[in-house]
Parts: structure tokens; C-alpha cells; sequence
């Protein structure tokens, strides 16, 4: 049956856990590609039938007219998943520009999931969401969460080094070491995974 | 400012209050209700988020200034905090309305109403947006499709209109709180489309009205001000 | 197409329907009872709804009832709508029906599936309220996708009231990272 493949990777895609990329499936992708070529030729040599004998390929409707169509239909189906597939892992990607953002390198298990032409959408969207904020003056990627207290307490979960300047103090964030953040600092880091929030 | 602690002054209360605006306040959490309720991107606050993006500023220099000149640290944070939620809102705003641009880029683009909506910033970023995905579309899938199908906008050069654009969904239910009395609507069976009717059975939202509804039928009263979103 | 890129609308429309061709068609390998390289008129065949749907609209074939909507399958939804295992019909149960529904010309269907769901709506959102793990887990491998993604946004909300309340860090590691891995020591 026709666009089973394309089915497929549209499956494939929604399997995953919702929001997480899976590595690009290139091999099913080209396989899909490739189909449309075939339904393409396929259509092409029923319009030529038709022509040969002399026929209007929109209003003679006979069985070579039919079967261009269900050609047709089948090529626009495999181009709508082919589409799907590339959007919708986009959509995520733009997710990570705005949780991890550009300043900061991707975790390699991410980036190995990327298709060739993903890593560069997420700079570009990476650098147009960094355009923005500079043209405003503000920056829309902190303060994810409505404010309740403007410090909080976090414990540092990976070396990340010494003298970091912070926009109220610096500081030393060595494994395991507890320190009292403004909330719109640690945001960025928690968010990373580098350090996690503390209550009670 | 006087600077014990204890007591507030009358004197500093008005010059709390002043400073937090309340009215600035109400006006942007309004618009930020609106706006996160709202399938559609609503028009832009321009005046608004000016005034806040001013206010936030006067609000940081006296928190500086108080901090340096050791002010009671209760009022400082309680000042401290009330940047913060101003901060909060403007951001969130903002940044529900370039997450739905993200979300229908080709269609604001293509639709003036909507295009007219966006601020001269997220102009520029809609264009940058549809640059990219163009771009990564054109390379990943649309180079690769037999000639004919290579549209962003077309399934196939047959198509008679843009068939492949996104939307917003116009008839998703939301929550309506009665500002000012609405228009009389006329709502057809399935409550999808309104004309102006003055027939007996239309439907009236007074003040205080607290409603679930579509949102097609009622974009008018939203711009208007007639209603807000929860 | 408004829903052009939905991931769960293209799934939905994958689903199979019965038709009938009404002319034939040359050079497609659509009839697997064929032996030639066409489907003749009069052949009844299984198709996907995508590929159904715009061969109806131009008059090449007619669509039957399909067997998720079966007198069987409506005694058992009228019987105990709760209990029905609605996935194993289909997943996109509801979606399925809506778009069929005008395509066959049954106007019970649009009845079936409002019923269907009043029901099995409450019993879902009783579910996530009251969560007991062990009741509850044989009764989601009934649910259709939508039926699943409501269930799923009402314990979420419920999971986030009750974190409202208790306190507790508001801060997380963006989920779009993945599960941490145990950092090298």
C-alpha cells in the first residue's frame, strides 16, 4: 500500500517521549524521498500515456486518469509526513534554543540526534531569539516561572569554576557547594542540569 | 525618604505607591491574561510595555538606591519583589507572543490583520523565523521533492489556495469575564458564527459575567475590551 | 490545511476503510487481489482514510462503514461505554469518526461517538483524580489517544496544584535535555 513508509517515520516520531528527539532517521527519510521520485515517474508516463492518445489529462477521466491521481495523492501524502517529521523536530529544537540557549554547547547525546541541516536551525533560531532580546534590551528567556522569592538556595551538581560573575556578586561554583542565588541567575544553570533548586 | 524601620509614613506610602503604578500593573496583567488565553496573536501593547519597561527601570534605580544607602532591607524587598513581578509579566508577555509567532509564522506573515498586530521587533523576528525554517525545509525535504511539489506554501502547483499553512484554532473554548455590556450576538446552532441580530434570541454578556465560550464568535468583544480572558 | 503539520491528524487519517471502485485505475499496485498492476471497477478494496477521502471527493470510488463503527462494536458501547476497549478499535477512535462519518453518510456515528465520550469522560477524569495505580493502569490501555491526553493534562494539573500548595523547587532541569546521567566521579 502506498505510504506506508511515510507512515512510518511519522510514527516513529510520535513513539518518542513528547518533547525528546530521537536520532534523525535518515535511512527511512531517504527511503520515503525516494518513493516520491518513484510515484513521480509513475505519474509522469500515465500523463504521457494520455497524451500520446490524443487525451486532456484534467477531463478525460479514464483509468490511466485515475491511476495518475491516486499517484498524485500518494506523493502530496509522503510529502506531508516527510514535512512533519522535519517541522515537528523543529519545534523542539526551537525548545532547546530557548531553554538552553545559544551561548551555551549542546550535551553531545543531544547533538547526535540531530540531522544534518538541524544543527544549524538551531543556531540560526538560537541567534534570531538573541537578536531579538538585544534589540529590546530584555531578555524574554529567564524567569520561566512566576517570581516568589528573589533568592534562592541551590546546590552546584558539576564544577563549573571559579569567579563567576553573577549580577550581584561573584562566586566559586565548585561540586557541591551551596550558595543563595538571585532566582533570574540560577535559572539558566538549573535549567542546564548544573545545579539543582533547594527547599525546606 | 525618612529610612528607620517600623512604621510607614503616610508620606511613604503614596511614594510606594506611586512608584508601583497600580494601574500599569493591572493594565499589563490584562493584557498578559489575554494574551496566554488567546489562540490568536492579539494587537500590541506598544504603549504599555513602554511605560512598564520605563517603570521597571525607575524601580531598579531605587533599589539600587536604597540598598547603598542602607534602607530598612524589608521595604527594599518588598520593592525588590514588586520588580520582579512587573519583570515577570512583561517577559511572559512577550514571550507567549513570539512563541506563538513560532507556532504560525507563515500565516501572520500572509495575514495583514495579524501582520499589523506585531511590534516593529517581532516583525523583524517573524522574518528571521520564516528565513530559517525555509531554509531548513528547502534543504531537508523541498530540494528533494519532484518538480511541482518544491512549495512551502503549496502541496502541488494544482493546489488552488495555500494548503499547508498552519492556523490558529479560532474555535477553541475559553474562559470570559464580562468587562463593559457586550453587543447583542446572535449565535447560529453550534455557536461558531455570530451576526448582529436584534432578535429575541441573542446573547448578552453583562458585567461580572463569567463565561466559557468560543472564541470565534467573540474576537470583537476581546479587542474591544468588552471582555477580558482568564 | 489548518492542520497541515498535526502529527495526530496525519496518524488519524492512516486509518483503513472499506471502499468500492466505481472506475478503474491503471498502474497502481493499491488492490493486493490483483494480479495486474491496476484496480478494476467493481473491486472492493482497503484503503487508507488520506487516500480514500480525496478519491471519494472526485467520484472514483464509494466508502462503507468501517468496522470500528460495527452494530458490534455500538451494542458494546451502548451496553458499558466505559469498559469498551476503544484503542483496540482504534486509536484516533473519535478523530476517525468525525471525518468519516460525512464520508458514508451515517449520521448515527456523530451520536455514538458524543455518547461514547460523555461517558468515558467522566470515568477518565475520575481516574486521574483518585489514582489508585493498579485499577487504574488496565483502564488506560482502553483509552483512545485524545481520551489519553486528557487524562494525562488532569493529572498534570492535579500533580501541579498539589506541588502549589507543598512548596518544594520550582526549578527544574529542562525536560527537553533528557533523563540526567549519574555525573563521573
Amino acid at each position: 500500500m502506498h505510504g506506508r513508509k511515510a507512515y512510518e517515520l511519522v510514527k516513529e516520531f510520535a513513539s518518542g517521549e513528547k518533547g525528546h528527539l530521537k536520532i534523525f532517521n535518515n535511512e527511512l527519510f531517504e527511503r520515503v524521498i525516494e518513493e516520491c521520485n518513484e510515484h513521480h515517474n509513475a505519474l509522469q508516463s500515465l500523463i504521457r500515456k494520455m497524451q500520446e492518445e490524443g487525451l486532456e489529462v484534467q477531463t478525460a477521466k479514464n483509468a490511466d486518469h485515475y491511476g495518475a491521481l491516486v499517484h498524485h495523492l500518494s506523493l502530496t501524502r509522503n510529502k506531508r509526513c516527510l514535512m512533519a517529521y522535519v517541522y515537528n523536530r523543529a519545534e523542539i529544537i526551537r525548545d532547546l534554543a530557548w531553554k538552553v540557549g545559544l551561548l551555551h554547547e549542546l550535551p553531545s547525546e543531544i547533538q547526535e540526534k540531530f540531522g544534518d541541516s538541524e544543527e544549524q536551525y538551531f543556531k540560526d533560531h538560537s541567534k534570531s531569539l538573541k537578536l531579538y532580546m538585544s534589540q529590546l534590551s530584555l531578555d524574554v528567556n529567564v524567569d520561566m516561572v512566576p517570581p516568589k522569592d528573589p533568592y534562592i538556595k541551590v546546590r552546584v551538581l558539576e564544577d563549573l569554576g571559579s569567579g563567576i560573575i553573577l549580577s550581584d556578586k561573584s562566586a566559586n561554583f565548585a561540586r557541591h557547594s551551596m550558595h543563595f542565588l538571585k532566582r533570574t541567575d540560577a535559572e539558566q544553570y538549573i535549567s542546564r542540569g548544573l545545579m539543582e533548586e533547594l527547599t525546606g | 525618604m525618612a529610612s528607620s524601620g517600623g512604621e510607614w509614613s503616610a508620606e511613604q506610602i503614596d511614594d510606594y505607591e506611586a512608584l508601583i503604578s497600580t494601574t500599569d500593573v493591572e493594565l499589563l496583567k490584562k493584557a498578559w491574561r489575554n494574551e496566554k488565553a488567546s489562540p490568536e496573536i492579539l494587537p500590541f501593547e506598544e504603549a504599555l510595555v513602554k511605560r512598564a519597561k520605563e517603570q521597571i527601570q525607575l524601580m531598579e534605580e531605587t533599589v539600587d538606591d536604597f540598598e547603598e544607602s542602607g534602607h530598612d532591607p524589608l521595604i527594599v524587598s518588598l520593592y525588590q519583589m514588586d520588580l520582579d513581578r512587573v519583570q515577570f509579566l512583561l517577559r511572559s508577555y512577550l514571550r507567549v507572543r513570539l512563541q506563538k509567532i513560532e507556532k504560525f509564522m507563515f500565516y501572520i506573515w500572509k495575514t495583514d490583520t495579524y501582520r499589523n498586530r506585531l511590534s516593529i521587533e517581532e516583525e523583524k523576528f517573524t522574518e528571521r523565523c520564516i528565513r530559517d525554517m525555509g531554509k531548513h525545509l528547502e534543504e531537508t525535504v523541498l530540494s528533494k521533492m519532484p518538480d511541482n511539489y518544491q512549495s512551502v506554501l503549496k502541496q502541488s502547483v494544482i493546489s488552488e489556495e495555500d494548503d499547508m499553512v498552519p492556523e490558529p484554532q479560532l474555535d477553541t473554548f475559553v474562559v470570559a469575564k464580562c468587562e463593559r455590556t457586550t453587543r447583542p450576538l446572535y449565535l447560529d446552532g453550534s455557536r461558531q458564527s455570530a451576526g448582529f441580530d436584534s432578535r429575541d434570541d441573542h446573547f448578552q454578556m453583562v458585567p461580572g459575567d463569567l463565561c466559557i465560550l468560543r472564541y470565534r464568535p467573540f474576537q470583537e468583544e476581546l479587542t474591544s475590551g468588552n471582555i477580558s480572558l482568564v | 490545511m489548518a492542520n497541515y503539520y498535526n502529527i495526530d491528524d496525519i496518524l488519524a487519517e492512516e486509518e483503513f476503510v472499506p471502499v468500492v471502485f466505481h472506475k478503474a485505475a491503471n498502474g497502481v499496485v493499491i488492490d493486493p487481489s490483483s494480479e495486474t498492476n491496476s484496480v478494476e471497477q467493481g473491486a472492493k478494496v482497503e484503503l487508507p482514510l488520506w487516500l480514500a477521502q480525496e478519491l471519494y471527493l472526485r467520484q472514483a470510488i464509494s466508502i462503507s462503514v468501517p468496522a470500528c463503527f460495527s452494530q458490534r462494536t455500538r451494542l458494546e458501547i451502548q451496553a458499558d461505554a466505559a469498559c469498551v476497549d476503544l484503542k483496540s478499535r482504534s486509536p484516533y477512535f473519535y478523530e476517525f469518526g468525525c471525518k468519516i462519518a460525512p464520508l458514508v453518510g451515517d449520521k448515527t456515528i456523530e451520536i455514538l461517538l458524543l455518547s461514547a465520550f460523555k461517558i468515558r469522560y467522566k470515568e477518565i477524569l475520575t481516574k486521574a483524580y483518585t489514582a489508585v495505580f493498579t485499577t487504574t493502569s488496565k483502564f488506560l490501555t482502553l483509552l483512545t489517544k485524545e481520551e489519553t491526553n486528557l487524562y494525562e493534562a488532569a493529572q498534570a494539573s492535579m500533580a501541579a496544584f498539589k506541588k502549589w500548595r507543598m512548596g518544594g523547587p520550582r526549578l527544574q532541569r529542562a525536560s527537553v535535555l533528557g533523563r540526567k546521567r549519574k555525573p563521573l566521579d
